[in-house]
């Protein structure tokens, strides 16, 4: 078995690196650092150098990312997982507060939100255990314990309180189990347990301003100046962006201030302003592609690990996708959950980064024990 | 087998499976987003003039409400700034019919030549078409009215409302309290977003040390408006926090006094007028001085020329960011140091003969024909140089250098304007670390009266004159008085060696042998004080009826009364001849203090 793993098939297999998801990941950055330069024109700064920075220590992430063999991300997880426990803990107990909830940890000078990589952690822990599993379909103690590995971080960072980051674990879950393998039934009765705990949640567990959120976006017209205002003024400009948009730089709900934080969450909607449906259109499809791509990796992968491991990682992307664009459009309430390569943003772009890294890397190994 | 085999072997058994849930997985995913994709296209298709109506008309519109920013009152609560509405004229380029037909009514009623305003939209073309342009300032009522009787006919004027500053006593209060200008793009990074851009923050003085207080924070109205741009009904307000105002320790009439006497051409130079029991600045005038209101419009290249070019720096504080030789006022320092460090007695004394060798060298007295026998009072009160320098010789430059800085000077004293400097005690590791070479000896001797390298600010001076007056402690000057200030803390001295100072320099005014008896004796008000003049150039040359830049600069600082002090007064006049032509100015600055206390009473 060792020799086999110990061959370093990486530089061998360099040429056969998937084209579809480098060829996404490149384009999709690429429109991000435009969108980010024209959503910060009428800022006091250009976010775009920075962006730029973020997405070249990206690359280098990304490489590093794919030379480690997974195995050895699966054999340290546990500690990793621990690393990231015990962060979070300290983020809740010293964290910098941001806004009124702390999820910012500081290292000299960096700050970085420790629930990333507790995320990243996640997932290779759950990948560890359910590949250990071999068993067509999963029997409920194992499935109780793959809830539990997720739900400790997810609470944690809950408590912070981080509503929209805690949301992150659950695709996780979602994904890993369904391909992992679960009854059907099982699942329907998962779906009843989170209407109820849902009901728990919002009677016991969130704050005030979380719950004004659902509110304003079930009837946006009670709170103008928050929530409402923002699913409104977001419409307006991914509506009157039309077929083919008002140009670079020239979309008006941007470029005079109507929209709120749109080199971040909002960045869709300045993209559909200016580049129109077709801009829409051209982004979503990049991203098909990277889902087409994620998923190729996974079904070719060398072991149930990979394909795990893989799962993971493109559940929590699709659905940062998924639900930001859903968000712009107004289909569901506004919470602080950014597009992947295209929003501005320091840690979210890195592990975008490492996780694509780490698909590559599954992939650069797929022969190794044909 | 090994156990990763055996894995293998499983994996290969239910890889099928796993392949066939990723499918799915990634099936589901692509489906949901061409569900999302189908939304955009209901948003931007079908909907999609809805929305661009929407986004034209933007029914919409985020007004903001200026928070009025705090005014400035000064101790008895006379206003000292404030607000005044001014209207600019926006054009928005994207709602004129013809820009030229505008252009043409615009000139017309702003009596501007078209061409200007041709030349100034010309400069605005890289700016997109949407964003309101700003075509005049400071429109009279009149010229508002004409734009708002036609606004129908030209919807792409607005008038906009500013608040402008006017400073009431203009170039009198320009030095303590600053003015306002448009926010730099590094005030508005670092700002943490209370300043957007277009906002305006404080420059200089109370206005820029203050500026968090007064600025408050500005509100928001949104409102619905129709396609022509009229307000139908308010959606939604953010109240605005208007700006705290601010009570300065100044004494307007003070102030205006202090002021006048150094109004004119070659009167260059700085007063003080503090209350030594707390610090409160009661008066702080620099010379020249400039008109604050200037700054509150987008200022004139010619104006901001003419100041730049101006003789003597207008725009310089002299209170405090000029450094200047304390002359004799420094044997203050140097008197407190003798008697502390009991290298001399109040019965101490010597003969000045007019001049005394040191070191090999002949140094003069300022007296040819010498003091006499002086002992330390009496050295202060008719300024022996003489006496001073034998002390200087024995204290050495450290001790000078330490008692100098017990009185606070060769550091900023903390006052609430910005941009102080803190001055210069010299010592032997100044001169190595500064000059490359040892302190030399000789230098201690001149440093004994206040020339050498020292250097201090008027508002330092003020600062060592509180110390001896309230018996040994430091205070921090300020002018803000309803806001918290540090108190007053107990410097290292020695109480009695300041009661023997203190005479001296009662002496120095009240003494018929005094320095400054003649110009600043003020019978019925013990006034203390000592004189100082710097000489500019070498004594061989100087002569009577110089011209200005060659006179010495003359200094007077003093407090009264001499047995409960409540007033220092320091005054600086550059090249005003020595220390006989600041006296008076101190002199009638108390005249003027009694006179307002008879009139108000004591106003702490």
């Amino acid at each position: 078995m060792a020799t086999l793993a110990e061959e370093k098939p990486a530089l061998r297999h360099l040429s056969s690196i998937d084209g579809g998801l480098v060829m996404s990941v490149l384009l999709l950055s690429a429109i991000g650092l435009a969108t980010v330069h024209s959503a910060s024109s009428e800022m006091p700064v250009d976010y775009l150098p920075r962006q730029a920075l973020w997405l070249g220590i990206g690359v280098l992430l990304l490489v590093a990312a794919m030379s480690i063999d997974y195995h050895l991300l699966l054999d340290f997880s546990i500690v990793l997982y621990a690393v990231g426990l015990v962060l979070l803990v300290l983020v809740l107990v010293a964290g910098i507060s941001h806004g009124g909830a702390a999820h910012w940890a500081r290292i000299g000078p960096w700050q970085f939100q420790p629930s990333e990589f507790a995320k990243l952690a996640t997932i290779l822990v759950l990948a560890r255990y359910l590949s250990g599993l071999n068993r067509r379909v999963l029997a409920l103690p194992q499935i109780l314990v793959a809830v539990a590995i997720v739900a400790v971080p997810m609470v944690l960072v809950l408590v912070e309180p981080d509503l929209g980051s805690s949301m992150m674990f659950a695709p996780i879950l979602l994904g890993m189990l369904l391909v992992a393998g679960v009854r059907l039934r099982l699942l329907l009765i998962a779906a009843v347990v989170a209407v109820v705990l849902a009901a728990g949640m919002w009677s016991f567990g969130m704050k005030s301003y979380q719950r004004q959120r659902v509110l304003t976006f079930l009837s946006p017209e009670t709170d103008p100046l928050g929530a409402g205002y923002q699913v409104r003024q977001s419409k307006i400009a991914v509506g009157s962006g039309e077929m083919t948009g008002k140009g670079y730089m020239q979309g008006t709900q941007s470029q005079l201030r109507f929209l709120p934080v749109r080199h971040t969450d909002f960045i869709l909607s300045v993209l559909a302003e200016e580049w129109g449906f077709l801009g829409v259109v051209t982004v979503l499809g990049l991203y098909s592609l990277y889902v087409a791509s994620a998923a190729r990796i996974a079904m070719r992968a060398r072991d149930r690990a990979g394909i795990l491991l893989v799962t993971g990682l493109l559940s929590v992307l699709c659905f940062h996708v998924l639900y930001n664009s859903s968000m712009v459009v107004g289909f569901v309430p506004i919470t602080g959950i950014p597009l992947p390569f295209l929003s501005y943003g320091g840690s979210f772009t890195m592990v975008n980064f490492v996780g694509t890294g780490t698909m590559l890397g599954v992939d650069l190994r797929r022969y190794v024990n044909r | 087998m090994t156990a990763w085999d055996e894995i293998m072997q499983v994996v290969r058994e239910h890889r099928d499976d796993l392949i066939g849930r990723v499918r799915l997985l990634a099936g589901t995913v692509t489906g949901l987003l061409v569900l999302i994709g189908s939304g955009f296209w209901f948003v931007q298709i079908a909907q999609g003039d809805y929305y661009r109506e929407l986004a034209e008309n933007n029914r919409l519109r985020k007004l903001p409400i200026i928070a009025p920013r705090g005014l400035i009152f000064d101790r008895r609560g006379r206003l000292l700034v404030e607000n005044l509405p001014s209207y600019n004229l926006l054009v928005d380029r994207s709602r004129a019919t013809a820009l030229d037909r505008s252009l043409a009514f615009a000139s017309t009623v702003l009596g501007r030549p078209l061409a200007d305003l041709e030349d100034l939209m010309e400069r605005y073309r890289s700016v997109p078409v949407f964003k309101p342009v700003l075509l005049a300032e400071n429109l009279s009522l009149a010229e508002v009215a004409r734009f708002e009787v036609e606004a129908l006919e030209y919807p792409e004027f607005e008038v906009e409302v500013q608040q402008t500053r006017l400073y009431r006593h203009r170039e009198q209060t320009a030095h303590v309290i600053g003015y306002i200008g448009e926010a730099s793009p590094d005030e508005i990074e670092h700002s943490g977003g209370a300043v957007a851009p277009g906002d305006v923050t404080g420059k200089k003085g109370i206005e820029k040390r203050y500026d968090a207080v007064l600025r408050g924070k500005d509100g928001e109205r949104v409102v619905v408006v129709d396609s022509r741009g009229e307000l139908l009904r308010e959606y939604g307000r953010v109240p605005v926090q208007p700006g705290k105002d601010l009570t300065l320790s100044l004494d307007l009439e003070l102030q205006q006094e202090a002021a006048s006497w150094l109004d004119g051409p070659e009167k260059v130079g700085a007063i003080i007028v503090m209350d030594p029991r707390n610090g409160e600045v009661l008066a702080l005038v620099s010379s020249p001085s400039f008109n604050s209101n200037l700054f509150t419009h987008r200022l004139q290249q010619d104006d901001w020329q003419a100041l730049l070019d101006a003789p003597n720096n207008p725009l310089q504080n002299r209170a405090m960011q000029n450094a200047y030789s304390p002359g004799s006022t420094f044997k203050i320092v140097m008197a407190t140091a003798g008697l502390s460090e009991h290298l001399i007695d109040e019965h101490f004394h010597l003969t000045c003969t007019g001049s005394t060798v040191i070191y090999g060298h002949s140094f003069r007295c300022w007296r040819k024909e010498g003091h006499g026998t002086v002992d330390v009072r009496q050295a202060l009160t008719r300024s022996c140089d003489v006496f001073f320098y034998h002390l200087g010789q024995r204290l050495g430059i450290e001790r000078i250098a330490r008692y100098a800085r017990l009185f606070g000077l060769g550091a900023p004293t903390g006052i609430d304007i910005p941009g102080e400097k803190e001055g210069l005690v010299p010592d032997a590791a100044w001169s190595l670390k500064t000059r490359h070479q040892p302190w030399y000896a000789g230098e201690t001797i001149s440093v004994a009266i206040g020339q050498g390298p020292m250097l201090l600010t008027p508002l330092q001076m003020a600062a060592m004159t509180a110390v001896v007056a309230n018996g040994g402690y430091r205070v921090t000057p300020h002018v803000v008085k309803n806001l918290p200030y540090p108190p007053p803390q107990r410097a290292n001295l020695d109480p009695r060696a300041l009661a023997i100072v203190r005479q001296g320099l009662w002496g120095v005014v009240n003494d018929p042998s005094g320095t400054a008896y003649s110009t600043a004796h003020l019978p019925g008000f013990d006034i203390a004080g000592k004189t100082g003049s710097v000489q500019v150039i070498a004594q061989k040359t100087r002569k009577e009826n110089l011209p200005f830049k060659y006179r010495d600069h003359g200094w007077f600082t003093s407090f009264a009364p001499e047995s409960d002090p409540r007033l220092v007064v320091s005054v600086f006049v550059e090249h005003g001849g020595s220390g006989h032509n600041a006296s008076p100015i101190a002199k009638a600055l108390y005249q003027k203090y009694l006179s307002i206390e008879a009139s108000h009473g004591d106003a702490r």
